[in-house]
């Protein structure tokens, strides 16, 4: 005869989810029609081996749904592997609490009986033991109760008593013996420990990591059906309880994380979603500081915004075009978007005459029928010198000693007054210091290295920018400091900075533009990106013809309508959207004024367009945002 | 042929487990009622007398000492009724203690069905007692009677073991059964008697498909009308009960390592 009591081997058991769950004909017949039948397969137990000498003591730990009990079923019998064999060799007694499967309604004599005779035992044999297992369960007085009224402990005890009378060559507990009082389990403990001595196997499932190391050799740790661990119990035992305890301090420390990051104010609050504040913000964010990003509209990006409309990016607040000569920055902008290779050369209408821009030898060769770029000097020169203004008085007189009077006529003239709302006469000189004119027929408008824009927009742009930042959108400042004031620390603030002191000396001014914006039932419209409108009759002071921005994705995708964005110039009053800063004199001042004031705000960087004050390009407002970040944290940022 | 002797054997072994819960059943139906046992006389003959006074008058004007008659068809009936419902909720009933503990689990639908037999027995006594009080004439056939109670006992434990294992799967097997067996009685000639008034074809089909009509029939000859059944309802009851025991024991040996996943 083996020495093996218990072997399993390669058991597997698979539960079919999806029948088990159905156990009405409707579910049946649905799941039939759909093929949900025999799909959902779990495994309760695969790869189990075990051989389990004559007379040892197992323990069998793990999380509930581990398979603990499964196994101990499958041992029993009750259960039928799917794969794999399981050999008993002796007599199994189960000890299942009374009440559990029993008339509750019988006493517990009769409970005894019946109890007794479902361990396979006879008659004649549980009428021999009868007086034994009453007192050993300790219920004389209750005999004739029904069990009903018993308590969990009281059932536990007869139970234990009744499966115990024998010794059964193998006994498998699982998770009955926690509910008595200590002293029961004392008394169970110690009838476990004999029949162990009388030479029992002992199978015993517990969550009481303590009692599985006092009574078993062994130990099985189960973890997803399959065996984590094996071996003599104190060695099982301590780990799972070690693994257990980290994955407790780990859960622990997760809820302390999140609810730290849920009350724990923000390092900054970052005010304004634009260029400068994700810049902002993704620096700190990315140097261990807990940043809040606000804004007051409804989505990110600020001025560089751009909204997907069925394919076409729209430039939402005018045209923006990323051009840089600065190499680190070109890097870092590419590091959150690629670029295309757009090149802005914008178009002039003029009546119904076409110019190109820059000024440049296209556009001189149009008005003059000249090709070559010293006819082209010396015929302005000529034009110049024919004037004879040696101190320009308004801009028009500027104007025209710097390109003459065709050019400034046709190209100059209206263009300038729509913009600036008044006529050329009564603008003050300062404002065009200079009109470069360019002697090749090179159409690019920009000067720098490299130029392009963020294929699939700003907005994707800034949206990487500010992957890991928290952000608030539709969000006022000065609303959400009176109601969270203790929610940060530090501000960066990229609002209005004469707004931020409440105006308290007055307004700062604004150039403002308005756009118009237009889908057309048309594939191309006017065939560039921009044209400019310079004659003062037309309102709007140019057309932007979005699909041009990405003519890549035009090509990849020909669409049949476009966009286009009329842009007017209007007159900037409170509460206008602002665009431009007007850096005169009286503006100046003003700024400086509140500048003082903003120093003395110990708490707050002001940055940007609308924090400084001043017009930057989208290079140099990241630019600026990077430096501002590394003199706050004092360290230097390197772009590589 | 091993297979059979363990089988047996263990049969044998949980023969004390049955006869406890057949106890057990017995005991609790009529637990802390006042008459105890004696309602399984009395109920039947409470029914009895009711059903008598409905329909006498409606059905049993040409059928001589009705009550009799009525009670001889309703008893066996009952006994088909009572102990293949509690079959069928067998299993799933004893659900707790057959995912603990390892126990043949025909046990449990057997030992219904062999309660739902003894009650049967006592409620002969009100057969009895309704013969006396109509001064019936007792025959000496009756005492072939458990020949057909053993063949209805064979028969329903077929069908219990069908409809039990039918259950795990799927609980509406109780809902269709509770209807099938209404319209399986007015199908069974209990409170009428199957004569001419019935079309040909309806008399065939009950006569030779209806197996109640079988035993009905047997047990009516046999106390009633004081004859030997004839052999076609004799052997063709045997015939029957064996087939169902045969269909039941094969539907239940076929599922019930799948049961433990279900209940």
């Amino acid at each position: 005869m083996s020495k093996y009591a218990v072997e399993v081997n390669d058991v597997k058991i698979r539960f079919n989810l999806a029948t088990q769950k159905v156990d009405n004909l409707k579910e049946y017949a649905i799941k039939l029609v759909r093929h949900e039948l025999m799909f959902q397969e779990f495994l309760a137990l695969q790869h189990i081996s075990l051989k389990i000498q004559k007379g040892e003591s197992w323990g069998f730990i793990g999380r509930n749904g581990s398979g603990k009990s499964t196994l101990l079923k499958t041992i029993s019998g009750i259960l039928q592997p799917s794969e794999g064999t399981v050999k008993v060799r002796g007599s199994i007694a189960p000890l299942i609490e009374l009440g559990a499967g029993f008339d509750t309604d019988l006493t517990a004599r009769e409970n005894i009986f019946l109890n007794g005779l479902v361990l396979g035992h006879s008659r004649e044999f549980m009428k021999e033991h009868f007086d034994e297992i009453v007192e050993f369960a300790n219920i004389s007085q209750f005999l004739d109760s029904p069990v009903k009224n018993f308590s969990s402990g009281m059932k536990a005890r007869l139970g234990f008593a009744v499966a115990t009378i024998v010794n059964p060559d193998i006994l498998v507990v699982d998770e009955v013996l926690e509910v008595g009082d200590l002293r029961f389990r004392r008394k169970c403990n110690e009838r476990m420990q004999q029949m162990l001595a009388g030479g029992t196997t002992l199978l015993y499932v517990s969550h009481n990591i303590d009692s599985v190391k006092s009574l078993c050799d062994n130990a099985v740790w189960l973890e997803e059906g399959q065996i984590k661990m094996m071996g003599p119990s104190v060695e099982v035992c301590d780990a799972y309880k070690e693994e257990q305890e980290r994955e407790i301090n780990e859960r622990k420390e997760m809820i302390r994380e999140k609810k730290r990051r849920e009350r724990e104010k923000y390092d900054y609050l970052i005010v304004g979603a634009g260029l400068y504040g994700a810049v902002a913000a993704r620096e700190l964010t990315k140097r261990g500081k807990h940043c809040l990003v606000i804004d007051k509209r409804s989505h990110i990006g600020g001025n560089v915004y751009t909204e997907d409309v069925d394919g076409i990016q729209v430039h939402k607040y005018g045209a923006h075009i990323f051009h840089t000569s600065n190499d680190r920055i070109w890097r870092y902008v590419n590091r959150f978007a690629d670029f295309n290779h757009y090149i802005n050369s914008p178009l002039a209408v003029y009546k119904d005459e076409l110019y190109n821009l820059p000024f440049n030898m296209n556009t001189f060769s149009k008005l003059w029928g000249l090709k070559k770029p010293a006819e082209v000097r010396e015929k302005i020169a000529g034009q110049i010198a024919g004037l004879g203004i040696t101190e320009p008085k308004n801009l028009e007189e500027q104007a025209l000693s710097l390109v003459g009077p065709d050019v400034y006529e046709k190209l100059v003239r209206g263009y300038t007054e729509k913009q600036w709302g008044r006529d050329c006469k009564d603008l003050p000189a300062f404002i065009i210091r200079r009109l470069p004119l360019r002697f090749t027929y090179d159409n690019n408008y920009f000067n720098d290295v490299y130029q392009g824009i963020p294929i699939g927009g700003y907005t994707a742009l800034v949206e990487n920018l500010l992957r890991n930042t928290d952000v608030l959108l539709e969000t006022d400042f000065f609303t959400y400091r009176k109601e969270h004031p203790e929610m940060f620390d530090k501000v960066v603030y990229s609002g209005m900075i004469d707004e931020y002191f409440d105006f308290c000396y007055g307004h700062l001014e604004y150039r403002t533009v308005q756009f118009e914006t237009e889908r057309l039932p048309e594939s191309d419209f006017q065939g560039n990106a921009v044209v400019n409108y310079t004659e003062r009759e037309v309102p709007y002071t140019r057309i932007i013809e979005h699909k041009h921005f990405e003519p890549e994705a035009e090509l990849e995708n020909p669409k049949d309508f476009t966009i286009i964005s009329r842009e007017y110039s209007t007159e900037w009053k409170p509460g206008i959207e602002p665009y431009y800063p007007i850096n005169d004199e009286k503006n100046t001042a003003l700024y400086e004024k509140y500048r003082a004031l903003a120093e003395k705000e110990k708490n707050v960087i002001f940055g940007g367009r609308l924090g400084r004050y001043q017009y930057y390009n989208m290079d140099e407002v990241i630019r600026s945002a990077l430096e501002d970040v590394g003199i706050e944290l004092n360290i230097k940022i390197r772009l590589e | 042929m091993d297979l059979l002797q363990y089988r047996i054997k263990t049969l044998f072994k949980y023969k004390d487990l049955i006869l406890e819960l057949v106890a057990r059943d017995i005991k609790l139906k009529y637990r802390r009622s006042f008459l105890g046992y004696v309602w399984s006389v009395l109920n039947p003959l409470l029914i009895m007398l009711v059903l008598t006074v409905v329909f006498s008058r409606l059905l049993g004007r040409k059928i001589e000492n009705y009550p009799v008659y009525l009670v001889c068809g309703r008893m066996l009936f009952d006994f088909m009724k009572t102990s293949t419902n509690n079959a069928m909720r067998s299993v799933i009933g004893n659900s707790s203690l057959l995912r603990k503990v390892y126990v043949p689990k025909y046990i449990f639908t057997l030992a219904k069905v062999t309660s739902s037999m003894v009650d049967t027995m006592f409620s002969l006594g009100a057969l009895v007692i309704v013969m006396l009080v109509t001064h019936a004439k007792f025959h000496i056939y009756i005492i072939m009677t458990p020949l057909v109670i053993i063949q209805l006992y064979i028969f329903c434990c077929g069908l219990g073991f069908f409809l039990a294992q039918a259950n795990v799967f799927f609980r509406d097997v109780q809902y269709i059964y509770s209807a099938l067996t209404t319209a399986w009685m007015y199908l069974t000639p209990i409170i009428y008697q199957l004569d001419d008034r019935f079309p040909k074809w309806l008399q065939i089909l009950i006569k030779g498909f209806n197996p109640m009509y079988y035993y009905v029939a047997q047990f009516r000859d046999l106390v009633y009308y004081g004859q030997i059944p004839g052999p076609r309802i004799f052997w063709g009851g045997w015939l029957i009960a064996f087939l169902t025991l045969l269909i039941g024991v094969w539907s239940f040996q076929r599922s019930k390592d799948r049961f433990v996943l279900y209940i």
